[in-house]
């Protein structure tokens, strides 16, 4: 409700404890990925998502009501969360919840780059940050970049924004904005955080964010054999690299899994590393990477169940099953084989 | 100035007339220990029942369970009791 008086971590955890146990387990992705887009959203309508399938069938069908329903079933979750939510519970999640006003933001900003109509880029957005609604539609009525950039003023993305705009200016491509809004919204995340007992699980799952996150923009960086240097993309606050060590490191991927391998998160993610090791393409070591991480927050969540790690756990599964429903719809559009399709899931 | 005081806690022991009692009586004793253990069970009750609210909210069929967990705390009180008996 709001950031003032004291936390009510109990109440919370129980809901989202309860939450997450509904949420579609291995064997509902195995009949998802045998079905077409109408037996999905069919589905879909008995399980959480009954109310958005309901609002939307009207007006959509196939994966496009598939799809718009995923992101508003995932707004309204975690609005739900931020509304149980009371004192610094609701601070720590708000935090991480952010990244949804990073991803729109950035959404906003590559509809004007490409020139997509507002009604498109509208149904892209996850209303699930911090954000109200006015600068969200302030957001959309922006016509250029720096009208976006102008509506940002006094939200951190603001100035990172404003700075990037010359080096936009002079390349045309739209990775220097991008990059100023994720690394704003990382190096806030750390930022001011009291850190006890409680907390202390939340911030090493914040580091494990930030230090995959380097990782894998090395990897990425290391494959497309782009001239770019790897510490531009470097975001701060991790413990596993420093701007240099990770430029050394996105030469060679194995020297990379070695370096994980060997560091505090080792012993949780052999299993994980194996396939990561295993893998020879860009995606399936991104996936990996993702189930590494999702693993991680889940065991987090037991270790202290009073503090914000379950609702921190709960939140990436969340977005994970939203990642794989959309996957599997997709793919069966495109017409993928269920193996082809199998692959692109993220199932712990 | 010391020479005085073994003087004075005499006249201080022997105030009130009597010999040497307990700080408090026993009953008001039994009182404060019954007292701290209800405070114990509310503060016990406080998570638990949070707890279960959230998790009713979600799936009422939990009622039942919720309310007792609830409750169970209850029994420090219960026991805390005891002591009025052996005052």
């Amino acid at each position: 409700m709001s950031a003032t008086g004291s936390s009510n971590p109990e109440y919370v955890n129980a809901r989202v404890r309860s939450r997450r146990g509904a949420l579609f387990d291995d064997e509902d992705y195995r009949k998802f990925v045998r079905m077409g887009p109408a037996e999905i959203a069919r589905f879909m309508e008995e399980s959480t998502y009954e109310e958005e399938i309901n609002a939307l069938g009207a007006r959509f069908s196939g994966v496009d009501l598939i799809e718009f329903a995923l992101n508003r079933n995932l707004a309204k979750q975690f609005n739900d969360i931020l509304d149980w939510a009371n004192g610094r519970l609701y601070d720590l999640i708000a935090r991480y919840l952010r990244k949804f006003d990073a991803w729109n933001v950035k959404t906003a900003i590559r509809g004007i780059y490409a020139d997509t109509p507002r009604e498109v880029v509208e149904t892209d957005l996850i209303r699930a940050g911090e954000f109200d609604d006015r600068r969200t539609e302030r957001l959309l009525e922006a016509t250029t970049i720096e009208e976006v950039i102008d509506s940002l003023d006094g939200t951190i993305y603001g100035r990172p924004l404003r700075e990037a705009y010359d080096d936009y200016e002079e390349s045309g491509v739209l990775v220097p904005l991008e990059n100023a809004v994720d690394r704003a919204f990382y190096e806030n995340l750390l930022d001011g955080l009291v850190v006890d007992e409680a907390t202390e699980q939340y911030r090493e799952f914040l580091y494990a964010e930030i230090d995959f996150r380097n990782a894998r923009n090395a990897l990425r960086l290391a494959r497309s054999g782009a001239d770019i240097d790897p510490s531009e993309y470097y975001i701060p606050g991790g413990r596993l690299f420093s701007a240099a060590e990770l430029s050394q490191l996105a030469q060679s991927p194995d020297e990379l899994v070695t370096r994980i391998r060997d560091s505090v998160y080792g012993d949780r993610l052999s299993s994980a590393l194996d396939e990561l090791e295993q893998a020879d393409s860009l995606i399936g070591f991104e996936r990996a990477l993702e189930a590494a991480l999702l693993e991680y927050s889940g065991s987090l969540g037991h270790v202290f169940p009073l503090s914000v790690s379950p609702v921190i756990s709960y939140i990436l599964a969340k977005e994970r099953e939203v990642e794989n429903i959309r996957a599997i719809a997709r793919g069966r559009e495109a017409g993928l084989t269920e193996d082809e399709i199998e692959a692109e899931l993220v199932i712990l | 100035m010391f020479e005085t005081l073994p003087e004075l806690a005499n006249v201080a022991l022997q105030a009130d007339g009597t010999t040497s009692g307990p700080a408090i009586e026993p009953s008001a004793a039994a009182a404060l220990a019954v007292g701290l253990a209800a405070f114990g069970a509310g503060y016990a009750e406080r998570g638990i029942g949070a707890a279960a609210v959230g998790a009713i909210a979600e799936d009422e069929s939990l009622f039942v369970q919720g309310l007792i967990l609830t409750v169970l705390p209850e029994t420090l009180v219960i026991l805390a009791l005891v002591v009025i008996f052996l005052v």
